[in-house]
């Protein structure tokens, strides 16, 4: 910061311009909220799965767990610890259940006396013959059970996969730092035989825990049980587990990482135009201080010194807006993550160092980085002589074929480090940017041609006035071409995130339209919507299958099994005749793939599986299965929109002669000639009510809801699309304003040859009008190659999708409608202000 | 909504018991002070006074950019003190010229269109108001320089176009600020002759702010401005410059 008097000099231009000075603040607090608001919901999310991770796995090093999501046979605890003689060993049986609030309780079900060396906290306070003689008896967090009003000996209802059940608090869960109050809040911890019972999985274990030494005994000991477990069953590092669930929703993390930074991009457009505009406009001030014998250098601090003051107090309010923000935005991430990928609940928002260090370094670094330019164009005032403005703007006019050649080399360069960036994500969305940088340098060279084009046109339909208006974006070039171009990219984002969310909706919709064949759909509650290992039970299944009005019923069984690059989610069903119209093959022969479907070793795997895992048809795919790891052969890769860490297809007949499961997720039902559905749902959820409640659908109503979870899904999107615009609006204002006291001469020599405030006012709102309309014209083919971009190349490498481009053009339409209306609200203030000027003032001023 | 003055009205410019105060922090000060004045149609009036006597502001106050803290202003019959913002805008666009000393000519339209101006605010047909300001630059002798944009002329040729425009509808007064201030001794003397030429010829009637002696020499009445009080006649023994 400027000391002495050269930068009181500079602080009181900004004090004299508050309007300016707290817009260009609230475009940096605006652009670093967003950041900071996505970062808080993200990195809060993520901490919170992590840390009921840490909790729940203790202090295990190591894991054994079985082929697939149901985990092992209780028998194998015993035959561990007396068999094989290995003691640090714990059972463990994890799921989720459903409070009466909604919100999700994470069952921990342990063997008390195995637990000490695992999770400590859970010994301490334990009564273990009270927790364990009686049934349905758990601890739970003695903060959740203040929360809740409950104490030791009370009861408390809740639904595990659609049956209600009532459990007793038998203790309270304290803490003594590790893992913390927090981390603890959400869980239930449960003897094995009690967390059975409640999650239907009696005779299994999720996994055993155990404690393996470093060092060649360590080394033994696995090498032991490696050798000795039977099929299917393996040891696997308790961090690799974790890491590889936290790593399923990092590709939506960086979708939304990156859109925030798109609004900062567009905040410091808005930086660059103030600070720019403050050095234009003094720069007969800045030649008087070089005549007295200021240095370049002290200009070049002097006007750095302001952005940091601007960028500085944007950064503070931003952060104060970011904690807001991610408030709100943490609930949406969370319904995301909860619906697509895992369960997690975040109580509170955990604000790291490292979100606070980016929120400061971007706000206050973008904010030097867009002064730079303006900084070094102060030095180059000449001492003492006043520069005319016409003079600067015809050499900004001079200089637009060069931004625009520029512009076209980094375009270039964007897309072909597109063409070459292989899978990268990151490198992805560089060239992204560095297309819309192209598109930003290309601007002032096309506000020229256009306000050149314009200016008859404008003339015959507004006569002189229209004339101005068009002039007036030429004649103030560098101040119209960046608020244009900060209109333009928020256009063009929302352009690009409109037609790529359009696309992909319609999308879904025509897969969900032929991919769901049957007339009732079946399913038992799920915490995550498109996953999970949730089933049906047995009596219900009989029941529904035994309903008056089905004529034929397919089941669907999805299990999470383990292969050796990671958890897969495998889905069996039993082919009918109308199975094969339900998948559209991207690659391979869909009659031959059916035709081998029962041959015990065909899998067909949906697109964003094949993506990921780089398989082709004829490659082969292996799994663990209880019999041990098996190989198959990928027959054909079908499109699929449901799941975007892919899925594994393979007949029922397979999956049993691979799996000891009998069990099924789900059920397709097929209406006998002449039943109506509406009837046959209530047939039948009358059939099963009492048992187990199950979501039982009609076609339609299944197609909805999935419809409503996509919706649900890009909510993230549409609010950041909205501050995107926000931040440009505030731009194209700032931009106006700036104008506004440059035109202070020029209204009031209008105004003293009879111009009346009205007509100053409908000048000002025409060029505001024409600079919206412009920036609306050129977000379209921005926009759309946007679009293009996010739809094959940034979809593709997060989730190997394939979508068709669907160009509604209600999308465009309304993009120039919202430049026309953001630029002519923009506007109303600075019209106002200008036809309220004094115009006595003006004149009088030097 | 315009209000038209009479047809013979007695004088051009009436000004009675004009003050007007400005409040600088917690002081006001008083630029005029009870100022009477009365111009006959058509005459050539020089005003002169120290640089803050108060000038600029009688100027803005005759023309109704301003309006006085007591006192009436009537101009061509019309009481401007009871006319609204709007009015005097009207009245002002159809009746009054002004020529400044930075010769203020709007930066985004071309040295015709600048000309052009008062007369399409005046709602001329634009083929009428085509033909009427390329007389009216022929008059200033910048005919050729019509389709420049005023950043290419000289402060000469900006002046003089300045004063095309001032003329160009016709307005029965044309106030000038020191319309010679920014340019040369040759360059203003032929600035002036201009003016006189053409008011003389139009009849219209003139005050001009000025510190140009050769002004003073052809105007038919000069008045001077101190401490906010206007005097008959030359009050000072020499102009600043």
């Amino acid at each position: 910061m400027m000391k002495g008097l050269l930068g009181r000099a500079g602080r009181r231009y900004l004090r004299q311009h508050p309007w300016l000075l707290g817009l260009s603040v609230l475009g940096v607090a605006l652009g670093v909220a967003v950041v900071v608001g996505i970062d808080l919901a993200n990195g809060s999310a993520r901490r919170a799965f992590e840390r009921s991770a840490e909790t729940v796995t203790g202090r295990a090093t190591h894991q054994i767990i079985g082929a697939t999501g149901r985990g092992l046979d209780e028998a194998l605890y015993g035959r561990l610890r007396r068999e094989w003689g290995v003691r640090e060993a714990a059972p463990v049986v994890e799921g989720y259940v459903t409070g009466a609030d909604g919100r999700p309780f994470q069952v921990l079900g342990v063997d008390p006396f195995a637990e000490a060396p695992f999770r400590p906290y859970v010994a301490r306070g334990l009564d273990p013959g009270a927790f364990m003689a009686r049934p349905g008896t758990v601890l739970m967090a003695a903060s959740a059970a203040a929360r809740r009003g409950l104490a030791p000996g009370d009861t408390f209802a809740v639904r595990a996969e659609g049956v209600r059940h009532t459990l007793t608090v038998a203790g309270l869960l304290t803490t003594d730092g590790a893992p913390d109050a927090e981390a603890l809040s959400g869980l239930l911890v449960a003897d094995v035989g009690t967390a059975q019972e409640l999650l239907g999985r009696v005779g299994r274990l999720s996994r055993i825990d155990l404690r393996v030494p470093g060092g060649p005994a360590g080394e033994a000991l696995l090498a032991r049980l490696t050798a000795a477990l039977p099929g299917g069953v393996t040891v696997a590092r308790s961090a690799t587990r974790t890491r590889t669930v936290a790593q399923m929703s990092r590709a939506f993390e960086v979708n939304l990482t990156a859109l925030s930074l798109l609004a900062l991009v567009v905040g410091m457009f808005l930086i660059y135009n103030t600070m720019t505009f403050s050095v234009v406009q003094r720069r007969p001030l800045i030649g008087r201080l070089r005549a007295l014998g200021v240095t370049r250098r002290e200009v070049f601090f002097m006007v750095l010194g302001e952005a940091l003051l601007i960028g500085g107090a944007g950064t503070v309010v931003g952060g104060l807006l970011g904690l807001v923000l991610g408030n709100g935005l943490v609930h949406l991430v969370t319904r995301t993550i909860n619906d697509l990928y895992y369960v997690v609940t975040v109580r509170q928002l955990v604000l790291t160092p490292v979100i606070l260090l980016k929120g400061i370094g971007l706000g206050v670094g973008a904010t030097v980085l867009a002064a730079l330019a303006p900084a070094r164009e102060a030095t180059a005032a000449p001492a003492a002589a006043v520069l005319q403005r016409s003079q600067e703007e015809s050499r900004m006019r001079r200089r637009a074929p060069a931004l625009a050649l520029t512009g076209l080399g980094l375009g270039a360069l964007g897309a072909a480090s597109l063409a070459w960036a292989g899978q990268g994500l990151v490198q992805s969305y560089l060239a992204l940017f560095a297309v819309l940088m192209a598109f930003a340098l290309l601007t002032p060279a096309a506000v020229v041609g256009m306000a050149r084009g314009l200016t008859p046109v404008m003339g015959r339909a507004f006569g002189l006035p229209g004339r101005m208006a068009a002039r007036g974006l030429t004649a103030a070039l560098s101040r119209t071409g960046v608020a244009v171009a900060a209109l333009m990219i928020a256009l063009a984002a929302t352009i690009g995130v409109g037609v790529m969310v359009d696309s992909f909706r319609q999308t879904v919709s025509v897969w969900l339209g032929y991919a769901l064949q049957a007339d009732v759909y079946v399913q038992p509650p799920s915490l995550v919507v498109r996953q999970g290992d949730a089933w049906l039970r047995p009596e219900v299944v009989r029941r529904l299958i035994q309903t008056p009005g089905v004529a034929a019923a397919y089941s669907v069984r999805r299990v999470t099994v383990a292969a050796p690059d990671g958890p897969a989610q495998l889905v069996a069903i039993d082919a009918g005749p109308r199975t094969a119209a339900a998948f559209r093959f991207k690659q391979g022969k869909p009659a031959a793939a059916w035709a081998a479907f029962d041959d015990g070793s065909t899998v067909l795997v949906s697109e964003p599986y094949a993506f990921r895992h780089h398989l082709d048809v004829g490659d082969t795919l292996r799994l663990q299965s209880d019999r041990g790891l098996r190989a198959f052969v990928v027959r054909g890769v079908y499109y699929d929109y449901a799941s975007d860490q892919g899925v594994v297809l393979m007949s029922r007949a397979t999956y049993e002669r691979y799996y000891d499961d009998r069990e099924r997720s789900g059920l397709a039902l097929y209406a006998e000639p002449g039943v109506e559905v509406p009837v046959l749902v209530e047939r039948l959820r009358a059939r099963v009510a009492g048992l187990q409640s199950v979501f039982i659908r009609s076609n339609r109503a299944l197609r909805d809801a999935s419809l409503e979870v996509f919706d649900r899904t890009f909510t993230v999107t549409v609010v950041l699309r909205l501050l995107a615009v926000l931040v440009a609006f505030v731009g194209v204002m700032s931009a106006l304003m700036a104008l506004q006291l440059e035109q202070a001469r020029t209204v009031a020599v209008l105004r003293a040859n009879g111009m009346t405030p009205g007509q100053v006012g409908g000048l000002v709102t025409l060029q505001t009008g024409l600079m919206g309309l412009v920036a609306g014209v050129l977000s379209m083919p921005l926009g759309l190659a946007l679009a293009f971009l996010l739809i094959h190349v940034i979809n593709r490498r997060s989730f190997g999708w394939t979508m068709q481009m669907d160009l509604s053009p209600g999308v465009p339409a309304q993009a120039l409608l919202l430049a026309l209306v953001a630029a002519l609200l923009a506007g109303l203030y600075p019209a106002w202000r200008m036809a309220r000027a004094h115009p006595a003032r003006a004149l009088r001023e030097p | 909504m315009v209000p038209q003055p009479p047809l013979s009205p007695p004088a051009e410019v009436q000004l009675r018991g004009v003050s007007r105060v400005f409040r600088e922090g917690l002081h006001t000060r008083i630029v005029l002070d009870a100022v009477d004045l009365t111009l006959a149609p058509g005459t050539f009036v020089a005003l002169i006074g120290r640089s803050g006597s108060g000038k600029s502001t009688l100027l803005n106050l005759i023309s109704g950019l301003d309006r006085p803290t007591s006192g009436e202003v009537v101009v061509g019959g019309v009481n401007l003190t009871q006319r609204t913002e709007r009015e005097r805008t009207l009245f002002r666009r159809r009746h009054v010229g002004f020529v400044f000393q930075a010769f203020n000519l709007i930066p985004t339209l071309t040295v015709a269109e600048n000309v052009r101006l008062p007369l399409e605010l005046n709602g001329r047909p634009a083929e009428a108001a085509r033909a009427v300001a390329h007389e009216a630059l022929a008059a200033v002798d910048l005919a050729d320089r019509a389709d420049s944009f005023p950043d290419r002329l000289s402060g000469g040729e900006q002046q003089r176009v300045a004063i095309a425009r001032a003329l160009v509808h016709r307005p029965r007064l044309l106030l000038a600020d020191e319309p010679t201030g920014n340019l040369d001794y040759e360059t203003g003397r032929q600035v002036m002759d201009l003016l006189h030429r053409l008011v003389r010829q139009t009849g219209t009637t003139m005050l001009v702010v000025t510190h140009d002696r050769d002004f003073l020499e052809v105007s038919d009445r000069v008045l001077t401005l101190r401490q906010g009080r206007l005097a008959e006649g030359l009050d000072e023994p020499t102009p600043e410059r």
